[in-house]
């Protein structure tokens, strides 16, 4: 409450016509470009066509631009023509590396259905356990991972995401980022043997001996 | 028959509408030019006889006329105004800079659904914003707008004033009665409580300039403020302006004393019910209400259509006929050439615009050139033009004044709004009135 009544309405007159004359904050959208960053994408999702298909039609081209691998195919394209799921790569990985082909003009790699070493489970099981299986705490986890197995395996990768919840594609997002995680060589160093060489069966059982149990050979 | 049947029916329906509106529109031209062949010196001398009937009759519907585009361009400068205020651009997508958006607001109102509620007194339901409207409209009757261009002079001007806009209380109780719902009277009967209570402190705080004018004739106001802008009455009557246009406000309904229709907080007030161009009236009344009492406060305090100084006396001798033929070369060649002058420079100093565009701006450029032109000369050489002028640049800058007090202040609270009327401006009313009465008797006029 000053002395002289009337002021702060004075103050607030000035304030507005102040702002009568300042530059405007709208962006008239459509004539003029929005500012955002370079690099933004917005949010990626999959568009469906007026009758109710999935304009998707598995080309993997924005699988393969994606810089940080987060995008991978499944389902089924908009012809049904072809079918791709999650599973053993034996009953879908020709089919979907000849479409594949067919469809970006040249082979397209596909890293999350190769063949990974398997490693020891129980230890990244430890691991969760101290940490609550909390995806929020991944940085620490996967730190607790890379000291353990020296650095980062795919199989140990898999194996949190699976019992944490979180994402394959953001775990691995993580692990890519920081520059002190690793994200590992091919070689196993528990099986020692090159998992590309092995037999179906054989591979499929070093992953379920490492996983300590026989269901996945059962089936 | 089937003929004509047939070519009608082939017709789109604009056809058919231009087919019967033309015939109907000439057999009225035949009729009017009949009737003004047959009786024109009859009817001439009638007006010559009844002339102030006639004048009355034009300035009435030139003045209802007014208010509508009047009203249109107060809403929009509301909304753009208040918009940049608010850092924001405000309406910019209907017509140029988005200036038919009130237009598009006033169709929007008529094609609304007209509804009168069940249990609702029709007649006076009805009559109520025509009451408001047409005590609104009534006021601008007195107001000079230039010398000479007024409806009625009258040497109780600014009573009849008064007493015409306290009429729209009326329209007010009628409208928060008639409606059938106890939030409607409720918010008629607030506002006929704020407006009766600043009518007071409004009226007393004009007695002031009364004794120092010494008439109730509004032109007779401006024409004693003409000269130096020191003789406008502001700088006789400071508190007396402050005064009247705090009242003024709050008489007019505008922010911080919107009570009536406080948007936010109770519903429409006294027109809750109301909708379509009904409450279309109610809307319009409060804006050009808005220029009215602009235009009072421009005519009581600053000189109305006086110019702040006094105006160097210039004359233009134009004789257009004394051109001979060079007339006819220079209304055919005029435009061209000077679309092309205005060109130039568009196309020799910017190689990056293209020819019809530079050819558009200089063509446009050569509007306001000759706009500017005219309007030069009718300020020059006609005083209703340059008093107009002055007139409604004064009201238009406290219009914008009423504007930006609504971007600025919050509204006050109804017991704040009836104390200050009651404890603080009558007071200063009627202090105001005897210290001009002890001055007027000490000093004299």
């Amino acid at each position: 409450m000053s002395l002289i009544p009337g002021t702060g309405m004075v103050k607030g007159m000035a304030l507005t016509l102040r702002r009568f004359f300042q530059p405007k904050v709208t962006v008239r959208y459509p004539e003029v470009p929005a500012n955002v960053a370079v690099k933004f994408r917005g949010r990626l999702q999959l568009l469906h066509d007026e009758n109710g298909a999935l304009k998707c039609e598995t080309c993997f081209q924005c699988a393969q631009a994606c810089p940080v691998e987060c995008i991978d195919m499944g389902g089924v394209d908009t012809k049904g023509r072809f079918h791709v799921h999650w599973g053993a790569a034996e009953t879908y990985g020709e089919r979907r590396e000849e479409s594949a082909l067919r469809r970006a003009g040249r082979p397209v790699p596909d890293p999350s259905h190769e063949r990974f070493p398997a490693v020891d489970v129980a230890l990244v099981d430890e691991i969760l356990e101290a940490h609550d299986h909390d995806p929020a705490r991944m940085l620490q986890i996967l730190e607790a991972v890379q000291a353990a197995f020296g650095h980062l395996p795919v199989g140990a990768l898999k194996r949190v995401s699976e019992r944490s919840g979180a994402d394959y594609a953001r775990i691995y997002g993580t692990a890519s980022y920081y520059h002190h995680l690793r994200v590992g060589p091919v070689e196993s160093p528990s099986t020692g043997a090159n998992p590309a060489a092995l037999a179906d069966a054989d591979y499929l059982a070093a992953i379920a001996a490492a996983a300590g149990g026989a269901s996945r050979a059962a089936g | 028959m089937a003929v004509v049947a047939r070519a009608w029916g082939r017709l789109t329906i604009p056809g058919k509408v231009l087919f019967t509106v033309l015939p109907l529109l000439l057999a009225l031209g035949l009729a009017l030019a009949a009737v003004v062949g047959l009786f024109g010196g009859a009817i001439v001398d009638l007006a010559v006889q009844y002339g102030e009937v006639v004048r009355f009759l034009a300035s009435a519907t030139i003045i209802l006329l007014i208010t509508i585009p009047t009203a249109f361009l107060i809403i929009f400068m509301e909304m753009k105004i208040i918009a940049f205020m608010n850092l924001r651009i405000g309406p910019d997508r209907v017509g140029p800079w988005g200036t038919l958006l009130s237009v598009v607001h006033g169709l929007k109102v008529l094609m609304k659904e007209d509804f009168t509620p069940s249990g609702a007194d029709s007649l006076v339901f009805t009559l109520a914003p025509v009451v408001v409207y047409g005590a609104s409209v009534m006021t601008l009757l007195v107001i000079p707008f230039a010398p000479g261009l007024f409806a009625q002079d009258f040497n109780l001007g600014l009573l009849y004033f008064f007493a015409v806009g306290g009429l729209s209380v009326v329209g007010l109780m009628m409208a928060g009665w008639s409606s059938f719902n106890k939030y409607s009277l409720l918010g008629g009967l607030r506002s006929a409580a704020q407006m009766v209570s600043y009518e007071i402190p409004l009226t007393l705080s004009v007695v002031g300039l009364l004794l120092l004018a010494g008439t109730m004739s509004l032109n007779q106001f401006v024409e004693n403020q003409s000269g130096w802008f020191t003789n406008w009455y502001i700088f006789q009557q400071p508190l007396g302006f402050v005064i009247f246009f705090i009242a003024m406000t709050a008489e007019a309904n505008r922010t911080p004393f919107d009570l009536t229709e406080a948007d936010s907080e109770i519903v429409a007030g006294f027109a809750t019910e109301y909708s379509g161009m009904r409450f279309g009236f109610f809307f319009f009344a409060e804006y050009v209400n808005v220029f009215i009492v602009s235009a009072l406060t421009v005519v009581l305090f600053f000189g109305g259509w006086n110019a702040p100084f006094p105006f160097p006396e210039l004359s233009v001798a134009l004789d257009p006929g004394g051109l001979g033929i060079w007339l006819l070369v220079g209304i055919a060649l005029g435009p061209v050439v000077g679309t092309l002058i205005l060109a130039a420079p568009f196309i020799l100093l910017r190689s990056t615009m293209p020819i019809w565009q530079a050819l558009v701006a200089g063509f446009v450029l050569l509007n306001a050139l000759v706009v500017g032109l005219v309007l030069a000369w009718a300020f020059i050489s006609f005083e209703w033009v340059a008093g107009l002028l002055w007139f409604l640049g004064k009201t238009y800058a406290f219009v914008f004044t009423f504007v930006w007090m609504r971007g600025t202040l919050p509204r006050i609270r109804i017991d704040q709004l009836m104390g200050f009327a009651w404890k603080w401006l009558l007071p200063a009313a009627l202090l105001n009135l005897f210290v001009t009465a002890g001055a007027i008797l000490v000093v004299g006029r």
